[in-house]
């Protein structure tokens, strides 16, 4: 009797693993690699077996998020294929009954959800903890009311209109007041003596100079 | 007797520094770089300066002289000299005219990228993401992010010239901002131009000492530089890179454009350009071989980094596979681990051998870019991965706005000065009426490279437009000036302006070395035109997603430009030859 016992119990020690390792599949799961010296390069942690209960409890957490409450706990989280590389399988057990899975897409949407909580808790990005598998949602572009390439267009667009602007308008002035000067030299005043006795002449070419280019400043 | 005396510059720095900021332009920047990179680097320098000395110089010298001796633009000037040439400055009109066209496009774009950089993220580092934000656009996962932004949202390109699509209107306001901007500086001719040149032409340079600073501090620059400045000299026995000094000299100097002409039509009598002409050649020369070691620099950076983003992958790839922890594989003995795993698990490294890159850094500075392309994409991948890289996208779009500006102050001088030299147009219209005209015209048909096909008519314009008629114009000035007109007048003359009789090194090229090698350049290009049979460009492919060539349907087609360009340069052989047996003199005398 006491033998009996001992040997259902030897075989039961040895099937519970049995049986979890056979429900720890990549194909009802999900592998996860992490590239932590990557990411942190001197910073990098050391990756052991308080940082794997860690993750089980953070996959815990988000499946609990997700779910709304269903008490789901690191046990429910079975880890399987450890690699060198830091990378792993885990499947996720309904906390209800521990033999049965939980969908793939249920997991799957689990992580998407707080994928952002997870990366955070680990000090890494969507590209250096990655679930094969699960892509990563991007960043959703940024929305502004107006765009900013407009803005800049419309500050530098109204200095030139303004810069045009000033300039036809003194050069229109400056027409106005040389006009209104030559108007006043006619009626004689000012030195319109010395216009009026050189009118007759060839306007103001002076014959002495015989070739005026050499001396003429412009 | 005039009413007004002909304006002027207010000092002869202004004419140097108008002539400097015309001459150094984009092609500076980015066209000298790539014939460097394509024909041996450091020794492409040794045909380049000889044909500066040969070519460059005396042709700059010549048309500055002409310009100050008969103090019109370039229709007066060679109408002048010969009642039958009148055809000949026109010809030089009409090609600035194409210039003006779709040379302010550039601005445009520089404009568009301008503004653009003005974010805290620049919009052509990520590609954008699409509805249900689960991966990126598939045009832009195929392509890469600044090709996509040039191609698609700076351009929104069609596949072919026929395909029009509408005028993209971000790019038709920058268009007009562009030559809003221009006609502010030439309104009121070589009075607002003059001031203009102090900032336009030294502006350029002060970006370019920072950019060099800034490049050769780059990781991976020295790269670059080492890899430009290492001379292969087998390539000085390629006549094509004899070909390409004597083209980039020409079109880098702008001659023929009447441009030069001109400016130098504004000069005082006795102002001494045989100095000045020496120092804008060499000026722009130096300015081209400055800009080349900023942008190999630059290249450097860029393939350095693409070299180790390649290492890195492949460093992941190999990681992923084979499970093998972080620290064992680093970029250097990616290779040791690939043959040692082809040893040990030949069919896992068979399964994932498609994947596998072999990244080669001068694979990545092999690819040489030029026009466009480099300035565009090639840099702004660059500056995306600078840090502060909204800092550096500023000052080197502005950059090539200010190159860009002060080409085209003289390319629009070139036209405005031979048409305010039309008495009849000079007394019914004010300076700033006819500039505002002018301007306005140029705007107007330039909205045509604004819309979805515009950069293909922006291509053609490019590389058929003015090419082919400005060999022709310049060779036809140099035989004018020393056959026709005489050397021993044209000595004359610049006795009378400098004091001092031309060296003998300068008669000797004007007589001969230059024109026989401006005749060798074009029948190398005639050579060349109808051995190339139709003429292509490339056509950006929307399902492939990069450029294929396409050939350009010529015949009967009444809207296509190349031959409409190639029949008004002959038109105006046409015109001269006509008027020769006519003998009707054109209109004009001093």
């Amino acid at each position: 009797m006491w033998t009996v016992w001992t040997v259902w119990m030897v075989w039961m020690v040895c099937l519970v693993p049995t049986t979890s390792e056979a429900l720890c599949t990549e194909d009802d799961g999900y592998k996860v690699r992490l590239s932590i010296k990557t990411a942190l390069g001197g910073d990098a942690y050391e990756w052991n077996e308080s940082e794997m209960f860690f993750f089980k409890a953070t996959l815990a957490f988000a499946m609990r998020t997700y779910s709304g409450g269903e008490q789901y706990d690191v046990s429910n989280i079975l880890v399987c294929d450890e690699t060198l590389r830091v990378s792993f399988v885990f499947v996720v057990t309904k906390p209800s009954n521990t033999s049965e899975l939980v969908p793939r897409t249920e997991v799957e949407n689990a992580i998407k959800k707080s994928r952002h909580r997870i990366n955070s808790a680990f000090l890494l990005t969507d590209q250096t903890l990655d679930f094969v598998g699960i892509n990563p949602t991007l960043a959703a572009p940024i929305q502004y009311d107006t765009p900013p390439w407009l803005i800049a267009f419309g500050v530098v667009m109204g200095l030139v209109c303004a810069g045009i602007v000033a300039l036809l308008v003194s050069t229109f002035l400056n027409k106005k007041r040389s006009k209104k000067s030559a108007d006043e030299e006619e009626a004689g005043r000012g030195n319109g003596i010395l216009c009026e006795s050189i009118r007759g002449k060839d306007g103001l070419f002076n014959q002495g100079l015989v070739d005026d280019d050499r001396l003429t400043k412009l | 007797m005039e009413k007004e005396s002909r304006p002027s510059w207010d000092n002869p720095m202004q004419f140097v520094l108008a002539c400097v900021s015309y001459a150094v332009g984009l092609g500076n920047v980015w066209r000298f770089p790539y014939l460097c990179q394509m024909h041996g680097g450091g020794g492409f320098m040794i045909p380049y300066l000889i044909m500066l000395f040969v070519e460059g110089i005396p042709l700059f010298y010549m048309e500055l002289a002409i310009g100050q001796k008969m103090r019109l633009g370039s229709i007066g000037a060679w109408s002048a000299i010969s009642p039958y040439l009148g055809g000949l400055g026109i010809a030089s009109v009409v090609t600035s005219l194409y210039l003006c066209l779709y040379y302010n496009v550039i601005n445009a774009w520089s404009f568009w990228y301008l503004f653009h950089s003005f974010q805290a993220v620049l919009p052509w580092s990520d590609c954008p993401v699409n509805s249900n934000r689960t991966a990126y656009l598939e045009e832009c996962e195929v392509a890469t992010p600044t090709q996509y932004f040039f191609f698609r949202e700076t351009l929104n390109i069609s596949s072919s010239i026929d395909e029009n699509g509408g005028v993209h209107m971000g790019l038709a306001l920058c268009l007009l901002l562009a030559w809003l901007i221009v006609y502010l500086f030439i309104v009121k001719g070589v009075k607002s131009t003059g001031k203009v040149v102090y900032f336009t032409a030294t502006f350029p340079y002060v970006v370019l000492i920072i950019y060099l600073i800034r490049g050769v501090t780059l990781h991976g620059a020295l790269n670059g530089v080492k890899y430009m400045f290492t001379p292969k000299m087998e390539q000085l026995a390629n006549p094509q890179t004899w070909i390409n000094a004597a083209t980039q000299i020409f079109f880098s100097l702008g001659l023929g454009f009447g441009s030069l002409i001109a400016f130098a039509s504004y000069n005082h009598h006795n102002n001494n350009f045989e100095n000045q002409a020496i120092t804008v050649s060499l000026i722009n020369s130096g300015t081209s071989i400055f800009a080349s070691i900023v942008t190999f620099s630059i290249y450097g950076f860029k393939a350095t980094f693409n070299y180790e983003s390649c290492l890195e992958r492949m460093r992941l790839l190999l990681m992923n596979t084979f499970e093998l922890a972080e620290d064992t594989v680093h970029i250097d003995n990616i290779s040791f681990w690939i043959t040692d795993l082809n040893r040990t698990q030949p069919e896992q490294i068979a399964a994932i051998a498609s994947r596998i890159e072999t990244c080669s850094l001068e694979a990545e500075l092999d690819t040489a870019v030029e026009g466009t392309g480099l300035a565009f994409i090639v840099y702004s991948e660059a500056i995306k991965n600078m840090p502060a890289a909204q800092l550096w996208s500023v000052l080197y779009f502005f950059m090539l706005l200010l190159l860009g500006m002060g080409s085209m102050l003289g390319n629009v001088t070139a036209i405005i000065t031979p048409l305010r030299d039309f008495k009849v147009l000079a007394h019914s219209l004010s300076n700033e009426t006819l500039n505002g005209l002018v301007c306005l015209f140029c705007l107007l048909l330039g909205f045509g490279f604004t819309t979805r096909s515009g950069n293909y008519w922006f291509t053609m314009f490019n590389e058929y437009g003015a090419t082919f008629s400005l060999l022709f114009i310049v060779l036809l000035e140099i035989v004018t000036v020393s056959y026709i007109y005489g050397l021993k007048r044209f000595e004359k003359d610049i006795e009378d302006m400098l004091g001092r009789r031309p060296n003998w090194y300068w008669k000797i090229m004007w007589v001969a070395v230059s024109p026989l090698l401006l005749i060798s350049l074009f029948v190398f290009y005639i050579l060349n035109y109808i051995q190339g049979g139709a003429p292509t460009y490339q056509a950006w492919d929307k399902d492939v997603v990069r450029e294929e060539l396409t050939q350009i349907r010529l015949g009967l087609r009444s809207d296509s430009e190349i031959s409409c360009v190639n029949l008004c340069a002959y038109s105006h052989i046409e015109m001269t030859v006509t008027r020769k047996r006519g003998a009707i003199p054109f209109g004009l005398r001093l």
